[in-house]
């Protein structure tokens, strides 16, 4: 199953979500030739959650659009179970919302199913890692996100940490504007790590927010039914 | 005509109960002011006789009345013709100068009835067979007498017509409902649909690209009509909120860039509604400053467009990484009497009331076009 296994580690553990059999293949067939170990396939979310806790991947390649539980379902159901997983989005409609979930979910990479083989293998390599793999339009839906937030008024105990800092916001600004992380630190004289650190951040914090919000939410509605 | 009866038939049904109400109320009335008065009729058998007629003559209406399939002609006329009798007979039961008729408002339901069944010609037939008989009964015509004619010629069409404007009314409420519930349904469907042929196209332009050739060029044309679609399903979405309130998404018309092919968008999950003349005036700018990356960068340059929505403003940036302008350029061009691009950009820009700031080196170019949002602060 596995062939041309990674050089120095063992190969990184993928599992593949799409209800596209002709996706599903085409993306199996890559990642294994590339030498990654394909850990499991499924065609819905009821599937992926089936497979997920015995198969234990690394790394979930997953489709949005799939039969129920949704992708933005089975990326927090799958990151409740093991938050050492990563979610890497592979999106073909691009439904700007959709995505946007399933990074507050705790996704940690976002690409439209058009990119090219390589930048698949690319990021499922660097999420694997524990880097993120921010496009533009997600970089630019993340800080959308953050401004609406910050409009909405910060609720009664909202932590300071979850708003960007300024150095955030401008790496954040540079990604939606196209900026790469290595013309990023260039310019702002800092180190790729220091770049990618901050991108990250922004994302924990989002995760985060989501979190507190959901939590609020669930004591809200539990106050409601005591009345 | 699709059967669209539904509506109207529930308005007649809801005025025809509305109706049986009011016919009881004027039955009570008009056996009471027969109680009152009863010591001034002088026929108090044919008077008891009538009273009786509308008694029972109302009760029949009633239960007639409430099945749509009896409201026909002969049910009408039999209404109408009782009310008819009953006015008729007035003189005989309470003897000649009378002033109140024996069924007095009764006579107003089966009025009613025919400007609901009949619409304002019904009401106004109807209206004008009860003026004519109660002025001929009448020895002479009174203020009193002639305002109460006056009245049930007016209210009869008027009832009429405004009851075939609520049945109208109803009609279309009806055809929209139905317009709306299919529009939603062919949007589900098109979305399923839709999903499906991005993602042959997307596999169609992946793989395409790989295997080269002829088909990389199926793949660059999968690609475009990708683009399209997904340009095509982000239009769906917005334009029927945006027609009743006049504005424009500048985040799908920003994102309509990308069909140039050599433009990234990126921009916040939701809406951000302009009005339409701002708008339109801000994506041109935003298209003027990509025709000068095609310009002086070349055909097929990249260029990144960025919008921010703030809670006073929004901005625009639009970015490209070419060798950037060189210094004294635009100053030339200022002195050469030319109007630069810059120059009509920041133009278009202060007439919106905004800014256009531009910076430049070897990073290459970048401009942000800021728009005050009104109704804010």
């Amino acid at each position: 199953m596995v062939e041309g296994a990674a050089p120095t580690a063992a190969p990184v553990r993928v599992m593949v979500v799409d209800d596209h059999p002709m996706w599903r293949d085409a993306v199996e067939r890559d990642l294994a030739a590339a030498g990654f170990d394909v850990v499991a396939v499924a065609a819905d979310g009821q599937q992926a959650l089936a497979r997920f806790p015995a198969a234990r991947p690394q790394v979930v390649v997953l489709d949005l659009q799939i039969p129920a539980p949704n992708g933005v379902e089975v990326t927090a159901e799958v990151l409740r179970q093991d938050p050492s997983a990563r979610v890497l989005i592979l999106s073909a409609s691009g439904e700007q919302s959709d995505v946007l979930e399933a990074v507050k979910a705790g996704a940690t990479g976002y690409l439209v199913k058009s990119a090219s083989r390589e930048e698949l293998l690319d990021a499922v390599r660097r999420v694997a890692r524990g880097d993120t793999v921010f496009t533009p339009g997600l970089a630019g839906l993340v800080l959308g996100e953050f401004r609406r937030m910050a409009e909405g008024g910060a609720g009664p105990g909202e932590p300071p940490g979850q708003q960007l800092t300024e150095r955030e916001t401008e790496v954040l600004k540079m990604v939606a504007k196209g900026w790469s992380y290595k013309q990023i630190a260039e310019r702002l004289v800092l180190s790729h790590r220091t770049v990618q650190n901050h991108v990250q951040n922004t994302l924990r914090k989002l995760q985060l927010h989501n979190r507190v919000e959901l939590t609020r939410y669930a004591i809200e509605q539990g106050l409601d039914e005591d009345d | 005509m699709p059967p669209a009866r539904g509506g109207a038939e529930a308005v007649e049904d809801r005025l025809f109960r509305a109706l049986a109400v009011l016919r009881a109320v004027m039955l009570l009335n008009a056996v009471g002011m027969a109680l009152y008065g009863a010591d001034d009729f002088q026929r108090p058998v044919l008077a008891a006789v009538c009273v009786a007629g509308m008694v029972l003559w109302t009760a029949v209406a009633t239960a007639a009345y409430a099945v749509p399939r009896h409201r026909r002609a002969w049910l009408l006329v039999a209404d109408l013709a009782v009310a008819e009798a009953l006015l008729v007979l007035t003189p005989w039961a309470k003897g000649e100068g009378f002033s109140a008729t024996v069924p007095g408002f009764w006579i107003a339901a089966s009025l009613l009835a025919w400007a609901v069944h009949w619409r304002w010609i019904g009401g106004l037939v109807a209206a004008a067979l009860l003026a004519a008989t109660d002025v001929a009964i009448r020895q002479e015509l009174t203020q009193s007498i002639y305002g109460n004619v006056l009245l049930i010629l007016v209210g009869g069409p008027v009832v009429g017509y405004m009851c075939e404007s609520l049945q109208r009314m109803a009609t279309e409420r009806d055809a929209a409902e139905r317009a709306a519930a299919t529009a939603a349904e062919r949007a589900r469907l098109a979305r399923a649909v839709h999903d499906g042929v991005l993602q042959v196209l997307a596999l169609v332009q992946r793989r395409g690209r790989e295997l080269g050739g002829d088909a990389a060029e199926l793949g660059r044309l999968a690609g475009e009509q990708e683009a399209a679609l997904r340009r095509l399903i982000r239009a769906q979405d917005a334009t029927s909120a945006e027609r009743a309130s006049g504005t424009v998404d500048l985040v799908r018309e920003l994102a309509a860039l990308e069909r140039r092919g050599n433009v990234t968008f990126s921009g916040p999950a939701g809406p951000v509604p302009l009005p339409a003349p701002v708008a339109t005036e801000l994506v041109a700018a935003v298209g003027a400053c990509l025709d000068n990356v095609e310009r002086h960068v070349g055909p097929g340059a990249p260029a990144w467009v960025f919008l921010e929505a703030l809670a006073d403003r929004v901005e625009v940036s639009v970015r490209d990484e070419g060798p950037g302008i060189p210094e004294g350029r635009l100053a030339a061009a200022e002195a050469d009497g030319r109007l630069g691009v810059s120059e009509s950009v920041r133009g278009r820009l202060a007439d919106l009331g905004g800014t256009a700031e531009l910076s430049t080196g070897s990073f290459g170019t970048e401009w942000v076009l800021t728009v005050p949002l009104e109704g804010t602060g």
